[in-house]
């Protein structure tokens, strides 16, 4: 066991900024409170999208779940509606998140494993069995078939006899971070932001009680950006959203109050703080003044958080409790609406039941003991947090401008812009650790080889994948043919015609048609995406 | 981290050794998590190593024979989708049927520690995890590459060449590129139309190449490709991207994809290239297609190469225009528009027609679409 004999302060930030040792009003320049910061729920929102914050009503504490098939992931959200939960949050495997049936080639050993496995109606229906749609809130974290699984929904809904406008729910919907970071993309750029407008369209008329899309930057932070990049990229595919919304010829105000955010919360306390506060006043601003939205619910940036898995330590994982537990109380400090936090085993495998248990235990801790929750924005005024805020502000601006530049978010895409940034700072972090300047407990600092293990960890079994093959192998010997083969026609017209999809989507969903087929019909017409530029 | 115990090398140091060695990394299956296997091919390179990456969504099939047409040191695997006991063993059983076994395999990953033995006793080189560090997985791969250089005189492989076997290919040209041929042996004479293919960064050459090849394969042709990029001046690493955009869909004995650095010398060609593509038409390919790095007017010497040079351009690219400038336009025997869907399609057509004296052809394409693709495999088919 090795530990070194003093500790030094961090000296920067993860962008090479030089932090000084203390801050005064003279960095705080022309400062004036209530034009930077309004009241809490008012213009410009930073400190806070409501009044009265935690005060009256305490963040949404939404713990990520799901794996196996659709009867193990039903039988779980039955468990959490009899014990008082009232959202349900559901996570897809990945052949499912990326458009593909269960009995895909590029499905081996990944079915079922990382979330729950749905193909066909007949799988949303068996997910949600018993379950009234009329009464629960459901988000889904589906990005590149999104508008597919929100057509399994609808009509799920229908057959139980729930009205679409009575729907309340979530998709995460956001296709663009997926070029950036995490790679769920299936379509070309254009059309994949088309297909995203067409599902605020749909919502906007139809499902009105919808959150359309969840624009992320979590997966932008996690793939390696600082959290200037993670700021300015995410408003910028918001802000792409809302142009390629208004071009549609979609009222501004509309569709604007039922777009969210979704932001990491990582270690550096403070400036995770600042960047949530300044989320919020530049959001206001550009939907105002760029924008022209004249709802105040337009102004508002609402945001879910999630701690940083990449923060996490394979070495001694206990000590990943107490990082998850800093990083909530940044998140809550920065004003989030909702809360996920991480398991410390998650380097290791996903979550054990024990583990995520102590991770929700995390924030009830922070809820009902600490006492954070008394006063709306306490760090309000403080030199150095207000100054942290200015600067993450301006350099978020100065990165939105260098995208606008080039002709947008699309147009950046294509360069590899995004790529090209995020694995450059992955690689100066890693750099940057490795060269000890950047110190981890339990990795370049206080390194005991014997803390590491003691964790139990959860297995999943192999049998998911057999038993979905074999019911896609039944449905598509018993789906009427006819009915299944003009619907895909129609999607594939629909599509070509650039008209809104999502009626064919409902239609080919009741016919028999699986992700995967609803996909390659897409992709006759909008062609498939090999990731742009990587280096 | 974890590595097996070293194997006894039975191989012997051949001279003239390449500077660089050769790692292929792989992410197979669904997983989009990129991050570590990003950090790692940049951190090779920094060391001097050549990094092959095969991108997202390969099968075990395609990751082993991209292994054996690269002719690697070493395979590094990326699976953080826990899907690594389905995997690992496919992988392992790929790698003896193509002859491989000589290459080492190494995972990176979220893998649970009781899994760390079976993975080792299945035949896995060596496992790491998010916490390895840079260095240490840097150690361990430079061990393993030394463990595991070609050997081409002893190898049979001036019979397995002459038998068609890719693997053989694959050993020449690493051969080749080490400045040491078989000795008393070339290849013997080959037919094939070479077609240099050029264009500025951006324009999507190695996204063309594999519409184009895939396209000339569905005619029952057999295709080569050279896919240089340029190699770092300091560390002699490379990062070797192009392949992953043109590899897709089934693997396929006759589509040969070989990423080639230009190991520290200008031009945008590779040391040897006209041996590799001698090599490659005495092999028996129908056509081979020759991808430049487009780094401007020095690639106007893939021209002495190839038997025709096609020059890769984009709509509204006043940097292709300008690149277009230094030279190329001369000796380009075809102008191929790509991304044809975007904006701005015609007018850069018209201005492309308007700066040509003569009836070269220029032809509309979008790789990503798939689209005009047909009409460009027609001109280099005929010979």
């Amino acid at each position: 066991m090795s530990v070194k004999p003093s500790i030094d302060p961090p000296a920067s930030s993860g962008d090479g900024d030089v932090r000084k040792p203390f801050v005064g009003p003279e960095d705080l320049g022309s400062f004036d409170a209530s034009k930077s910061l309004g009241e809490p729920g008012a213009f410009p929102y930073a400190r806070g999208p409501h009044r009265t914050m935690y005060t009256s009503r305490l963040w949404t504490m939404r713990q990520f779940a799901g794996f196996g098939s659709a009867e193990d992931t039903n039988e779980r959200f039955k468990y959490l509606l009899a014990n008082g939960q009232h959202g349900l949050s559901t996570a897809f495997d990945l052949p499912t998140l990326m458009g593909r049936d269960s009995d895909d080639p590029l499905a081996l050993g990944e079915v079922g494993r990382c979330g729950v496995a749905v193909a066909s109606l007949a799988d949303m229906r068996r997910l949600f069995d018993g379950i009234d749609l009329g009464s629960v809130s459901t988000s889904m974290t589906i990005n590149a078939p999104a508008a597919i699984l929100l057509a399994f929904y609808i009509a799920v809904a229908e057959e139980q006899g729930v009205a679409s406008d009575k729907l309340r729910g979530t998709l995460q919907n956001d296709i663009l971070k997926e070029f950036h970071a995490q790679n769920e993309y299936v379509f070309p750029p254009g059309p994949s932001v088309q297909l995203v407008v067409d599902t605020i369209e749909y919502c906007t008329k139809h499902l009105p009680q919808w959150n359309t899309v969840s624009v992320s930057g979590y997966h932008i932070r996690e793939a390696g950006a600082n959290a200037a990049e993670e700021l300015a990229f995410t408003l910028a595919d918001g802000m792409a959203y809302v142009q390629h919304s208004i071009d549609r010829g979609l009222d501004v105000d509309a569709f604007a109050p039922r777009l969210s955010f979704f932001f990491d919360v990582h270690n550096d306390f403070f400036e995770e703080i600042a960047k949530l506060r300044a989320a919020r006043r530049i959001w206001a601003h550009t939907m105002r003044d760029r924008f022209g939205a004249k709802n105040e619910r337009s102004w508002l940036l609402r945001m879910h958080c999630q701690t940083a898995g990449v923060t996490l330590t394979e070495q001694q994982p206990m000590n990943n409790v107490v990082r998850v537990a800093y990083q909530a109380m940044a998140g809550v400090l920065g004003g989030t609406q909702s809360l996920h936090t991480n398991s410390m085993d998650e380097t290791l495998a996903l979550p054990s039941e024990q583990a995520a248990k102590l991770a929700l235990r995390t924030q009830q801790v922070l809820a009902c003991e600490t006492n954070v929750t008394q006063t709306v924005d306490p760090l309000a005024g403080s030199y150095f947090v207000e100054k942290m805020t200015n600067e993450i502000e301006a350099k978020a601006y100065a990165i939105i401008d260098q995208i606008d530049a080039m002709g947008g978010v699309l147009q950046a895409v294509d360069r590899g812009f995004f790529r090209r940034r995020i694995a450059e700072s992955a690689h100066a972090t890693q750099r940057s650790i490795d060269a000890g300047d950047t110190e981890i407990v339990g990795v370049n600092a206080f390194v005991d080889e014997e803390a590491s293990g003691g964790v139990d960890i959860l297995q999943i079994t192999q049998q998911t994948e057999d038993m979905q093959t074999a019911r896609l192998k039944e449905l598509k010997a018993t789906r009427e043919k006819a009915r299944h083969a003009t619907s895909l026609d129609r999607l594939r017209q629909d599509a070509e015609d650039g008209a809104n999809v999502m009626p064919a989507l409902i239609e080919a969903a009741k016919a028999g048609a699986t992700v995967g087929e609803m996909m390659e019909t897409m992709k006759s017409v909008f062609g498939s995406y090999d990731g742009g530029p990587e280096w | 981290m974890v590595t097996a115990a070293p194997e006894k090398s039975n191989k012997q140091e051949p001279s003239g050794a390449p500077n660089a060695s050769r790692i292929l990394l792989a992410k197979i299956g669904l997983d989009g998590h990129d991050r570590g296997v990003k950090v790692l091919a940049r951190s090779f390179r920094d060391a001097g190593i050549e990094v092959i990456y095969t991108g997202l969504w390969q099968t075990c099939e395609a990751t082993m024979f991209a292994a054996l047409q690269e002719d690697v040191d070493v395979i590094g695997v990326s699976l953080l989708s826990a899907a690594h006991m389905t995997v690992m063993p496919e992988l392992l059983r790929l790698r003896e049927e193509l002859g491989l076994t000589h290459v080492p395999l190494v995972l990176g990953g979220i893998v649970p520690k009781a899994d760390y033995p079976k993975l080792i006793d299945m035949g896995i080189a060596a496992v790491f995890n998010p916490g390895s560090s840079v260095d240490n997985i840097i150690t361990t791969i430079s061990e393993l590459t030394k463990k595991r250089r070609l050997i081409v005189a002893t190898d049979d492989v001036v019979q397995r060449f002459a038998d068609g076997d890719a693997r053989a290919l694959a050993q020449v040209i690493t051969a080749i590129q080490c400045d040491a041929p078989i000795e008393g042996w070339s290849p013997p004479k080959g037919s094939a139309n070479v077609v240099g293919i050029t264009g500025a960064p951006g324009v999507g050459k190695s996204s063309f190449i594999g519409k184009l090849g895939a396209t000339l394969r569905s005619r029952g042709r057999r295709v080569a490709v050279v896919a240089i990029d340029p190699s770092s001046p300091i560390t002699g690493g490379a990062l070797l991207g192009d392949r992953l955009r043109m590899m897709r869909g089934t693997p396929d004995d006759a589509f040969f994809i070989r990423s080639l650095s230009t190991a520290g010398t200008s031009g945008g060609l590779a040391p040897h290239c006209a041996d590799v593509v001698r090599a490659m038409s005495g092999f028996g390919f129908d056509d081979i297609l020759v991808e430049t790095v487009g780094a401007g007017q020095a690639d106007v010497l893939v021209a002495k190469l190839v038997d025709r040079t096609l020059l890769l351009l984009m709509p509204e690219s006043g940097d292709s225009i300008q690149f277009s400038k230094a030279g190329i336009m001369e000796i380009a025997d075809g102008f191929v528009l790509n991304k044809c869907d975007l904006p701005g399609a015609d007018a850069t057509e018209a201005q492309l027609r308007g700066a040509l004296s003569d009836d070269r052809t220029v032809w509309k394409v979008s790789a990503v679409r798939d689209l005009g693709i047909d009409a460009v495999a027609d001109w280099v088919a005929a010979s």
